[in-house]
């Protein structure tokens, strides 16, 4: 199912994820906003690094979940701050409504494509 | 296990599954970003220029204080093993552990508790009592929406990692 349409698709989307934001800091003259492309590309970190740091075969250990629970927990942290901190740029308008509403559609494309990159060609690897 | 319920009505059955709980543990991720973000945006605004105040109030430390409590309240009771509550029960624990979780965990509550009261006193102390108006009073309004939203998320995380106890249990047996 995950073939080369699948990636022409997703390599699509994130090129148009990352134009809004790209176009949303250059249009107005404020580069603020590129700070959710940083924050959407740290978002799947911790579920990375904490999936590698537990041992997801132990189910009478109870340390290892607790682990995997820390990085969804930053996960959804993340995921959150990527809306969170335009819409608190613009609050304080240090960026106008347009650069963040750009910018939070624009974010939520480019880790749509990420999780969704992932979750396409992820377990190939794993079995 | 069923025949040991309380209430009439039986727990339903998605709130004991694995995708419930991973759910969970991203809400609670979710919310206390939500709350995090609250009490920042309130900083940043103060200091902006969207503040109009005319004798210019601002954020000080004593506004963060409710915060750091929450912060370290949750910290604390997500810290703690749930199992070691009830530990005393068994014959493993030796040295009163489900003495000292339950220690812990009152310690953490008191702080989250007086986190949720103080932004609350720093609302009616601050801004109420002087009578600021709206765009002002903003700054106290946030800060006790920000603490409820780590209260909030602190709770949803205590009871997905209850939920993790019973589906590790179901898998054991």
């Amino acid at each position: 199912m995950a073939g080369l349409k699948t990636i022409i698709a997703l390599s699509f989307v994130l090129a148009i994820g990352f134009l809004l934001v790209i176009l949303s800091s250059a249009l107005f003259h404020n580069y603020l906003t590129l700070l959710v492309v940083a924050t959407y590309v740290v978002a799947p970190l911790p579920n990375w690094i904490c999936g590698r740091a537990a041992n997801p075969d132990d189910f009478m250990e109870s340390s290892g979940s607790g682990v995997i629970d820390f990085g969804r927990f930053l996960t959804g942290f993340f995921v959150v701050m990527g809306i969170a901190l335009p819409t608190l740029l613009w609050h304080s308008s240090a960026i106008a409504g347009g650069a963040a509403a750009m910018s939070v559609v624009g974010g939520l494309l480019i880790y749509g494509t990420i999780m969704s990159f992932t979750l396409f060609f992820q377990e190939e690897q794993e079995f | 296990m069923s025949s040991h319920r309380l209430f009439r009505f039986p727990k339903p059955a998605w709130l004991n599954s694995a995708n419930t709980r991973t759910a969970g543990v991203y809400a609670a991720g979710a919310l206390f970003s939500l709350g995090f973000y609250m009490l920042i945006d309130c900083a940043v605004w103060s200091k902006s220029a969207m503040n109009p105040s005319d004798p210019p109030v601002h954020i000080t430390f004593v506004d963060w204080i409710p915060g750091i409590c929450s912060a370290l309240g949750m910290l604390v009771i997500n810290s703690i093993d749930k199992s070691r509550l009830s530990a005393d029960s068994f014959s493993y624990s030796g040295n009163g552990v489900a003495w000292k979780a339950r220690l812990v965990l009152f310690l953490g509550f008191a702080l989250l508790a007086g986190g949720l009261a103080g932004s609350v006193t720093v609302l009616v102390l601050k801004y109420v009592v002087r009578e600021y108006s709206w765009p002002t009073i903003w700054m106290g309004v946030g800060n006790v929406v920000a603490n409820g939203l780590v209260m909030t998320s602190s709770a949803v995380l205590w009871v997905a990692q209850n939920m993790e106890d019973e589906y590790t249990y179901n898998l054991a047996l």
